[in-house]
């Protein structure tokens, strides 16, 4: 069965692999309620936390194009409820570069798991590009309406168009820390149960 | 009284409150338009019979609303004060697009959604994997559930005095759960034919009402307003 | 005029990375219409056999194999595994995880519309199927809210929607209550009747005798014995027993035991040392309030999942709760260990009272589900976790007694039900716990297993812990069970002694 193209039980793990990814991300996301400066820690929690099922799944991947749907389907799922779809080329466009990298170590090479996973943890970003493309017209409003130049600065220092690069670079950084984290845990626990 | 829409007009319906929250209403008009935007999934929720739902976003809505506009408009100074206003704007940029996407995920069967992608010609390998997301949060919520119980019988709720704990032992458990799940699951899939070389077909019907048609041209119409606002004027 | 409609033919196979042969030189011809019960304990072999009909070995479990098998004139080897979709349907054993939708309906037309019929003709079997197995009640539910022999029904349905003309069923009884369990046996005789040929592995044998034309016992991978189905009925308890196979009847008094009979007025045995259950209370509506939450107590009468005035569990006994599905057992497990918050309830033992959280610590539930409480990556520290002072030595003991010293580095989940079982226990034996609760220990146990727990629960009797165990097992109670509490909707109607004098007389 070594075809090449992805089979029932192929997609039906990458449909498994998203819903927790998604639950990772949607956790963090509440946690983002309490001040938007803990939005920009998005960069450092979903790459770390998401790891653990994002090594068990790179542990499945045999084939070309699973991680490519997964970032569609999480685009698709980002579009559903509501934020947005400006992000989608970046989901899409890290899910598939991530893809290509992991194949070209044909999906075995350690080093290349690290980085393909850094880059696809780019798509974290996409959560911020409302906020971002709002941000300037939504400044001037606020500041328009009386509110003080403090609290808009407050508000977006963290997030502007100017540190989204930042975050991009810490996304990619985390991303490769957190592959490390994660596939130390996959050792410990699925490799010692004979799972994977 | 129900209208019963066509998942397409939903998500259409999406697509045009996620592009309008993306740009800020500047006159009294615009803010009408945008009001009225939110207002359509409320009633929407209404005649579904999600009263609770409906009542929670409007209230919130509106006390957003009032409190952006009216409070906090003039001298708001200090920490509280900004803080209020962060949340308020914040739910009033955002929330449109919030109680819409409720709307559509609460009143949309997965069949008739993965119908709708058929129809749009996304490819079965997509429809699938998604409806396999959908059918899992649930699965994902279960396990997780007894987990927290499990946690909580060890006293283990705060990681048994180990940090890494608090996410490792409400991971690592869910993990197992669901990848033994999913091997039994594509089992019991393929033995029922999923994977064949035949197009899928689907009971769902899907057809556009009038009701459908309105809405589209409605949303159009707001959206056009907005664009023409934003970049033409 | 018989004719064959599939064959197995001298197969051995072997999973990857598996020691040994799951199947050892297996043959096996099928007649049309016919219905072949496979028995033998876990392991022998009998879900390989199911997995050759379907062809998920070798298509989705990998191994080497040799011999062939044929289905209908197809080679299984050179078939693709939809191709079989429209001649062979699997019931699988865990209805938890065999559902592919999210609602009934959508499950039910789940095959059809993957092998691409026509949408009319998928509603006319669906509202066929629907009228013969009398689903109208759990169409257009969601899954998720359906009991778990209800889902079974209607993983049965969507398989019955493809209209196979070859049922196999996985131990589809392991989770199933009895009502769901002569559901089930009707959905069988009604495919039999419709001359289907039907496939059963299954541990519970006495559901199935007057069902079973063929029965073949299978030991290590190998076919070791077949009966005809009466020669099978006939078989003696000691004779079942020497196979290692639960007994092909259960006797009345248990049957009786365990549907639903009239209620007995409950009537309290006093113990010279019980642990005494006091005013718990509890619903899943919460009582509507305004500042502070209300307390439950009795005088919400019928709006009460759980109701229990005042109960005594005998020390150092092992007690079955029993009675059907979804009438309060698991509520009132969940309840005394301290799960719900919101229930009311003191635990009165050594003349301590233990309120609310200190149920947590007084109790310990193992899990019908032990995978769920498992947290580290070996044994020996899953038992640490539990301790407040780390105890090596001590926790050395409790693994000791349980025949898990050995496996102390092991992985937790590397281990088998049964060994993750005990772990679960000795867990709970470090905690210090002294109430044992226990949901459905034995549920697709066979013999043997079963038996093993049995033997287990009463050790821990007789250290002095008392054990309450929730089941629908009746060869279990017979075997372990000091006392039978009934509860039926929340109450507790009937509690009654089980010594071995009532054991002989019965029988």
């Amino acid at each position: 069965m070594n075809e090449k193209k992805l089979q029932a039980k192929d997609f039906i793990t990458i449909g498994i692999f998203t819903a927790l990814l998604f639950v990772v991300e949607f956790a963090c996301g509440m946690l983002g309620f309490i001040h938007p400066y803990i939005v920009a820690s998005y960069v450092v929690m979903i790459p770390i936390v998401g790891s653990i099922p994002m090594m068990l799944f790179y542990t499945k991947i045999e084939k070309f194009g699973m991680l490519s749907i997964m970032s569609v389907l999480l685009a698709i799922i980002m579009f559903v409820t509501g934020m947005g779809y400006l992000g989608a080329p970046l989901i899409i466009a890290s899910g598939v570069i991530a893809d290509l990298i992991a194949r070209s170590g044909e999906y075995k090479s350690f080093k290349k798991t690290v980085i393909s996973y850094g880059v696809f943890c780019l798509w974290i970003c996409a959560n911020y590009f409302p906020v971002v493309i709002t941000a300037d017209s939504y400044r001037k409003n606020l500041i328009d309406g009386g509110y003080t130049a403090e609290y808009c600065d407050n508000l977006f220092r963290a997030i502007n168009s100017k540190t989204i690069a930042v975050l991009l670079v810490l996304c990619f950084v985390f991303g490769c820390v957190g592959a490390l984290i994660g596939k130390a845990i996959v050792r410990k626990h699925f490799e010692k149960a004979g799972i994977v | 009284m129900s209208v019963k829409l066509d998942p397409r007009t939903k998500l259409y319906m999406i697509f045009v409150v996620s592009a309008v929250v993306m740009m800020s209403a500047t006159t009294p008009f615009l803010w009408a338009v945008r009001i009225t935007m939110t207002m359509i999934p409320i009633l929407l929720l209404i005649m579904e019979k999600h009263y609770a739902a409906a009542f929670r976003f409007l209230i919130l809505y509106a006390a957003a609303l009032i409190v952006t506009f009216r409070f906090l408009s003039e001298s708001s100074k200090g920490f509280l004060a900004a803080f209020l206003v962060g949340y308020c704007s914040i739910i009033v940029q955002f929330m449109p697009a919030m109680i819409t996407a409720w709307y559509v995920v609460r009143t949309t069967k997965i069949g008739e959604f993965v119908c709708a992608m058929q129809k749009m010609h996304i490819p079965d390998g997509i429809t699938i994997s998604l409806a396999v997301v959908m059918r899992f949060f649930p699965t994902i919520k279960e396990e997780y559930t007894s987990i927290r119980d499990a946690m909580k019988m060890r006293g283990i709720m705060l990681g048994g005095g180990n940090a890494a704990g608090i996410i490792e032992y409400r991971m690592i458990p869910l993990l197992f759960s669901c990848v033994n799940i999913g091997d039994e699951l594509s089992a019991a899939a393929v033995t029922r034919g999923l994977g064949g070389k035949v197009k899928r077909t689907s009971v769902q019907e899907l057809k556009m009402s009038v009701a459908d048609y309105l809405l589209m041209l409605l949303f159009t119409a707001a959206l056009g307003v907005f664009v023409v606002f934003k970049y033409i004027k | 005029m018989m004719q064959t409609i599939a064959q197995i033919n001298n197969v051995t196979h072997r999973y990857k990375g598996a020691a040994e042969n799951s199947l050892d030189g297996v043959s096996l011809t099928i007649q049309k219409g016919e219905t072949i019960l496979l028995c033998g304990a876990s392991g022998s072999g009998k879900t390989s056999v199911i997995r050759l009909l379907n062809g998920l070995i070798p298509h989705y479990y990998h191994g080497d194999m040799t011999g062939d098998v044929t289905v209908k004139g197809l080679d299984i080897a050179k078939t693709q595994l939809y191709e079989l979709a429209g001649i062979v349907g699997t019931v699988f054993q865990n209805p938890r995880s065999q559902f592919f939708s999210v609602d009934t309906d959508g499950e039910i037309v789940f095959g059809p519309e993957n092998i691409g019929l026509a949408p009319d003709e998928i509603k006319a079997r669906k509202e066929a199927i629907a009228k013969q197995m009398n689903l109208d009640k759990l169409l257009g539910r969601s899954l998720f809210a359906l009991s778990g022999g209800e889902k079974q029904r209607i993983a049965c349905a969507s398989v019955a929607a493809l209209l196979p003309e070859i049922i196999l069923l996985d131990e589809p009884s392991s989770n199933l209550d009895m009502q769901a369990i002569s559901m089930l046996h009707d959905i069988i005789r009604g495919w039999k009747k419709q001359g289907k040929t039907i496939i059963i592995s299954e541990h519970r044998l006495w559901y199935l005798k007057d069902i079973a034309d063929r029965v073949i016992y299978m030991d290590k991978g190998r076919i070791a014995r077949e009966w005809r189905g009466k020669e099978f009925a006939e078989l003696s308890e000691v004779e079942t027993r020497q196979l290692g196979l639960r007994p092909t009847s259960i006797n009345e008094h248990y049957l009786a035991l365990l549907s639903d009979k009239d209620d007995v007025k409950f009537k309290q045995e006093q113990f010279f040392d019980g642990i005494m259950l006091k005013d718990f209370y509890f619903s899943y509506h919460h009582k509507p309030y305004l500042l502070r939450r209300k307390q439950f107590s009795v005088a919400d009468g019928d709006a009460l999942s759980l109701c229990i005035p005042e109960l005594i569990l005998p020390k150092g006994k092992v007690t079955a709760v029993i009675g059907s599905n979804g009438t309060g057992k698991s509520t009132f497990l969940r309840c005394i260990c301290g799960l719900e918050k919101d229930c009311t309830g003191v635990i009165v033992a050594n003349g301590k009272e233990y309120k609310k959280r200190q149920r947590i610590g007084f109790s310990y539930m193992v899990m019908q589900d032990v995978n769920h409480q498992l947290f580290t990556d070996s044994v020996e520290k899953e038992v640490l976790l539990s301790m407040k002072e780390k105890d090596v030595n001590r926790c050395h003991e409790i693994l000791d007694t349980l025949g898990l010293l050995g496996y102390k580095d092991t992985h937790p989940m590397a281990l088998s039900g049964g060994q993750k079982q005990r772990v679960a226990i000795a867990s709970a034996i470090a905690a210090g716990a002294e109430l044992l609760l226990f949901d459905e220990p034995t549920s697709g146990l066979d013999y043997a297993h079963m038996k093993k727990v049995g033997e287990l629960l009463r050790q821990l009797a007789e250290a002095g812990s008392t054990v309450l165990v929730s089941t629908h097992d009746p060869e279990f109670i017979e075997q372990c069970c000091d006392h039978t509490l009934r509860i039926k909707n929340g109450r507790a109607v009937s509690f009654e002694a089980w010594n071995d004098q009532d054991r002989n007389s019965i029988r």
